[in-house]
């Protein structure tokens, strides 16, 4: 095709001239020489709009648990402080350098609590912004807001500052903000450029997290080794996801993003059966015939690449749109691959 | 203007009708949507199809409280005035899906009540009540003479009737206004013929080669039943911007009738239906100002600019939603956004944003939030692509109405056609750098214009099982998101 000229002719044809005939866009006809050929297109209004489910549904209502843990947490800090206040008080009246030395480690330990509480409280704060985020950007997606997907991009690219490896597509993004780009195509701009690097770390991660489950399973002497390896590897795995995304959580942050994310794997939940799971677990079926201990091994590591895929689902700041979800086929092939490589 | 004493007034009644309405819908929240647009933008059919989409279960994916089931039913309700004729929505419904014709255009006032029963997202039921008004466009012109003296209008329009393409129209009235003294004695027959060549010249701007958007007095030219009344016949006079009239004068009777049009037509119709609006939707045909010209395209820029001056914008707190309302919300339209393929929709919505780029900033400088959008309330056309050898363009299939004429053909309203109507720049400066920024059926025959967009008569729908057919619209979904879309939360 080539370049449209700088300004094209108002034209109209009519659609019973002789010269002018209408097609559909797969029929391909051989046309007469002047012949003007139309297709009429699919009437974008009359598509489906997928609108994603929130992933974690937001909050109403007043929070009684909240507000029950937050005071009972201070009654038994100020327990805490009377129990300490006490203690110091008893050593400086049986000795005066056991007194400060008493002094000197509250205080430490007081300072170092609040570090604590602060950082905590800053890895919360950091996963409720890219929650919030990813709502966000959902939104922006529906409604096309030109203006809101800008704010979005703003935000993202301060996020993604934190990552030294995403500069050259952060500077790419900053160089399309001026265009006139509509809200949803901006979005989709910026997963491309951000996410994509990204996506391919946290696929990797997630698969050799599921590896190693996978092989520790079935090597393992006993089940209680097993399920222990399984959770400690879901949650380094699960934790590595949460930076690589931007996130750095504390302690508090990964109770709320494990909640998080078992709790998005009860909504997805029923797709895995449609998900190729079934077909899966029939495959390896025969590899359990084999030997048990294979097939179990190879179970365990798809339930934790299945808790990577609800992972990155609630760690990622944008929800998958432009680029393809990665599915546990995909996750299963690179495991069973890689096994099968070993093997040989 | 020093703030006299009537204006106080003014103030204090509008003041006094907003804390009234504030205490009637302290629970059921009223949403007053202002539908503002010069004539010919089409707000009676963007006021049938809202109505008619929320009524009968539209297709409204964006719109979110619709789309998600938490509308239970929208129903119409008897309106709050009495004196105001209702809107006539069942006969617009009949006239667009059966005759496939437009509604005719507004000659007076009318009102409809909307009431939306809705759920909230914590549960609770709530119903949400949206009052529209639909008015003849022209009127609307006529708020920036709330705060013109009669000499200031005086030479304000007389120098817009000597530019451009509008010196030839009005020819005649020129010649009427040169015979005339403003100090000679009053005289009922002189400013009768003034008037009536005055509105002559109004009304042959308004042709569609020209689509002159800045005409006021817009009752001049939409009388509805003022016709033939004093405060409907007086001109502008050739008279100082500081003068003062003699009395007995010409001169101080076109005054008088003036201000009495101000008082009478104007002031009224200001407050009872612009200054408690909540929300404002501005409805801009900008395609028929490309038909035109460049002229037109500026005149639509400045009419836009004096009307939106006089609203009141801004964020909402509670004592303005006590006592001084203010509209916190304006979507900026491009309506007619079928009458183009959807690849230059983005086009469309830069050379709204350049046109009402002075009343956004206002409005955003004022604390409301604002989006420009191109719609169609009611889609007319397909989208094709055409071929012809190696050229493809975007084009639109639909039926021109009939007398519509292009490239020498006219058309009698029953041929469909596929037509590309022009490209749009990609930057909107381009459109307005000059008075040949681009060739329109003002200055050129039809065969050099570089735009072309046709009128399309409504679409031909299919009633299914008896009911009454779904309208097709575009992005109208998304205006109502914007526009209500936070008081269904």
């Amino acid at each position: 095709m080539s370049e449209p000229s700088p300004h094209r002719r108002p034209q109209t044809f009519k659609l019973d001239d002789p010269g002018v005939v209408v097609m559909d866009a797969d029929e391909h006809g051989r046309l007469a020489r002047g012949a003007v050929r139309v297709t009429p297109e699919a009437d974008p209004a009359l598509l489906p709009v997928p609108v994603d489910v929130p992933l974690v549904p937001a909050r109403r209502g007043f929070r009684w648990g909240a507000l029950f843990f937050t005071a009972l947490g201070g009654l038994v800090l100020l327990g805490l402080g009377l129990g300490v206040t006490h203690l110091i008080e008893d050593l400086f009246a049986r000795n005066e350098e056991l007194g400060f030395v008493g002094l000197v480690c509250a205080v430490v330990a007081a300072l170092a609590l609040f570090v604590i509480i602060a950082r905590e409280t800053l890895g919360l704060a950091r996963l409720a912004t890219i929650e919030k985020l990813h709502l966000r950007a959902t939104e922006v997606l529906v409604s096309d807001d030109r203006a809101a997907s800008r704010a979005v991009v703003q935000d993202l690219v301060r996020l993604a500052h934190r990552n030294p490896q995403l500069a050259r597509a952060r500077a790419a993004l900053q160089n399309h903000a001026g265009d006139i780009i509509d809200g949803a195509d901006m979005i989709r701009l910026a997963e491309r450029e951000l996410m994509t690097p990204l996506d391919r770390e946290a696929r990797r991660l997630v698969s050799s997290a599921a590896q190693r489950v996978s092989i520790v399973t079935a090597v393992s002497p006993r089940a209680l080794v097993d399920v222990l390896f399984v959770f400690v590897a879901s949650l380094r795995m699960i934790r590595q996801l949460a930076q690589l995304y931007g996130a750095r959580p504390g302690a508090l942050g990964m109770i709320r993003l494990l909640r998080h994310v078992i709790a998005h794997l009860a909504v997805t939940g029923g797709m895995a059966a449609s998900d190729s799971m079934i077909q899966q677990m029939l495959g390896h079926g025969i590899a359990a015939k084999l030997s048990q201990r294979l097939g179990e091994g190879i179970l365990n590591g798809l339930l934790t690449a299945r808790l990577g895929l609800a992972a990155i689902d609630v760690t990622r700041p944008l929800p998958f749109t432009a680029l393809p979800r990665p599915a546990l086929a995909d996750l299963a092939t690179d495991l069973l691959r890689k096994r099968e490589d070993g093997e040989e | 203007m020093p703030p006299g004493f009537s204006n106080i007034v003014e103030e204090a009644r509008r003041s006094a009708r907003a804390l009234w309405d504030y205490g009637e819908h302290f629970f059921n929240p009223t949403v007053r949507l202002g539908v503002t647009g010069l004539s010919r933008a089409g707000k009676t059919v963007f006021i049938t199809a809202l109505v008619h989409g929320l009524i009968r279960d539209g297709r409204f994916p964006v719109f979110e409280a619709f789309a998600s089931g938490r509308i239970a039913r929208a129903r119409l309700e008897p309106q709050p005035d009495d004196a105001v004729p209702r809107f006539d929505y069942e006969n617009h419904v009949r006239t667009l899906i059966e005759d496939r014709s437009w509604p005719t255009s507004t000659v007076d006032i009318s009102e409809l009540r909307l009431v939306i029963d809705y759920q909230r997202h914590n549960g609770a039921d709530r119903t949400l009540t949206l009052d529209i008004v639909d008015y003849p466009g022209e009127w609307l012109l006529d708020l920036p003479l709330l705060n013109k003296s009669f000499e200031q209008w005086s030479a304000e329009s007389l120098a817009l009737s000597r530019q451009g393409p509008r010196a030839k129209l009005a020819a005649s009235w020129h010649a009427q206004l040169a015979t005339l003294k403003p100090e000679q004695r009053e005289d009922e027959q002189l400013a009768l013929d003034s008037a009536r060549l005055f509105t002559g010249y109004l009304r042959a701007c308004r042709d569609e080669r020209f689509a002159m958007s800045l005409l006021p007095p817009g009752r001049f030219l939409m009388p509805g039943s003022l016709a033939g009344s004093p405060a409907l016949t007086f001109a502008p006079l050739d008279v100082p911007a500081g003068g003062t009239a003699p009395d007995g004068s010409l001169w101080a009777m076109m005054a008088r009738r003036y201000e009495a049009y101000k008082d009478v037509v104007v002031r009224p119709f200001f407050r009872d239906h612009f200054a408690r609006l909540d929300r404002q939707i501005v409805l801009v045909d900008a395609l028929s100002a490309f038909n035109a010209g460049p002229e037109a395209l500026r005149d639509l820029e400045a009419a836009l600019a004096g009307v939106l001056e006089c609203f009141r914008i801004g964020r909402s707190t509670l004592l303005s939603n006590l006592f001084r309302p203010r509209i916190d919300r304006i979507l900026f339209a491009a309506t007619k956004a079928d009458h183009l393929h959807q690849s230059s929709h983005d086009r469309l919505e830069a050379i709204l944003r350049r046109t009402v780029a002075k009343a956004a900033e206002r409005a955003e400088y004022a604390g409301a939030v604002i989006d420009v959008v191109a719609l169609a309330a009611v889609r007319a056309t397909r989208e094709a692509q055409v071929a012809r050898g190696r050229d493809r363009l975007p084009s639109i299939l639909g039926t021109p109405a009939a007398g519509e004429s292009n490239g020498g053909e006219t058309f009698d309203g029953n041929t469909e056609v596929a037509t590309f109507p022009g490209d749009l720049p990609a930057d909107p400066e381009e459109l307005f750098s000059g008075d040949d920024a681009f060739a329109g059926l003002s200055s050129q025959p039809a065969e050099k214009a570089d735009f072309r967009f046709l009128r399309f008569r409504p679409p031909q729908l299919d009633r299914q099982e008896g009911d009454e057919p779904m309208l097709p619209h575009i992005r109208l979904d998304r205006a109502l998101q914007f526009l209500i879309g936070d008081k269904l939360q």
